[in-house]
């Protein structure tokens, strides 16, 4: 039975870094379209600027920087409690700061799609 | 120790499981390698764009997967094994990023213009037509991004003489030319060109043939 749990060990291991590997390195090498992350559209209605209604966009950015930062820190804390059967608890705040900033990036989004005339 | 026949059987049952995953776990991730499955549009928007929500759904289910992992691996020898228990906050963490996802797709498809890849700007049907001289072709065009919006219609080759178009859309050909008695009248090809007020670099053309 040992073996077959090291077994299993083993395969899920592979299975799950080969999958990640595969996919970060499609995300680098651009087969995995990642075009436009950090930008946003603004609506056909309000006209068209030279970008195509393109815009960058800051509230992608944190929103970046907030999920990568929640997983790295979530990453960390697994290492540490994995032995105590249960995956770790974060702390309270947590909820709300990426409530809030998805909430900003959900506004900056309805704002340009249906409000903003960013064009020239 | 004495293997009984059940757990003989248990342990075959585990090995041929392992393999049957292992077999299937290798040709997706071959078939990914060679992309035969398109990851290409993973984190894609239907217009093309990258989508921050689903990258943040793509992170978010590694971690969850790894965490899990980890944390099944460090208590795989337990007496008394369990599905890891999963935090309520954690929970919470994914739901705001499952809803965060779901309003941002209510957003993007609230507009037409969310939907539709940029270069597919406006598109003319029929894009062939053929008439006799004199008559009329009705001519439509579809602009994906802003349905309904206005179109400039014009008649782009030849100059002159290759008939009138209104700006409904509607195509008249030119009178017949002069020709000597008993010989058929040439064939001339129209080109109709529309083109969107919303988007003034996207057109699209079409061709008429007047006999």
């Amino acid at each position: 039975m040992d073996l077959l749990l090291q077994l299993v060990r083993w395969e899920v291991l592979i299975f799950l870094g080969a999958l990640a590997s595969l996919i970060v390195y499609q995300l680098l090498n651009g087969r995995i379209n990642t075009q436009y992350l950090l930008y946003g559209r603004t609506s056909a209605a309000n006209g068209r600027d030279e970008n195509g209604n393109l815009y960058f966009s800051p509230e992608r950015v944190q929103l970046l920087a907030a999920t990568i930062g929640a997983a790295l820190y979530y990453v960390m804390q697994t290492t540490e409690t994995a032995k105590t059967g249960q995956l770790p608890d974060i702390p309270s705040g947590w909820p709300a700061l990426m409530g809030g900033s998805n909430a900003i990036y959900l506004v900056g989004k309805a704002y340009a799609r249906w409000f903003a005339n960013r064009s020239k | 120790m004495l293997l009984t026949p059940l757990h003989i059987l248990t342990l075959v049952a585990g090995y041929l499981i392992c393999a049957m995953i292992a077999v299937l776990g290798f040709v997706v991730l071959r078939e990914m390698y060679n992309g035969n499955i398109d990851l290409s549009k993973l984190i894609s928007e239907p217009n093309g764009d990258a989508s921050m929500s689903r990258f943040q759904f793509l992170v978010f289910t590694f971690v969850i997967a790894f965490s899990l992992f980890l944390v099944v691996v460090a208590t795989l020898t337990s007496t008394d094994p369990r599905f890891p228990i999963v935090p309520t906050t954690v929970l919470t963490l994914l739901g705001i990023s499952g809803s965060s996802y779901l309003v941002s797709k209510g957003i993007q498809f609230s507009d037409p213009a969310g939907l539709v890849p940029p270069g597919a700007g406006i598109t003319i049907t029929p894009v062939k037509a053929m008439i006799r001289y004199g008559q009329t072709q009705q001519f439509k065009a579809d602009v994906p991004r802003q349905p309904g919006s206005a179109v400039h219609w014009a008649v782009i080759v030849p100059v002159t003489g290759g008939g009138d178009i209104d700006q409904n859309g509607l195509y008249t050909a030119p009178s017949p030319p002069a020709t000597p008695a008993g010989q058929p009248y040439p064939i001339l090809r129209a080109t109709i060109q529309a083109t969107s007020d919303a988007f003034p670099d996207a057109y699209d053309v079409a061709v008429v043939s007047i006999s």
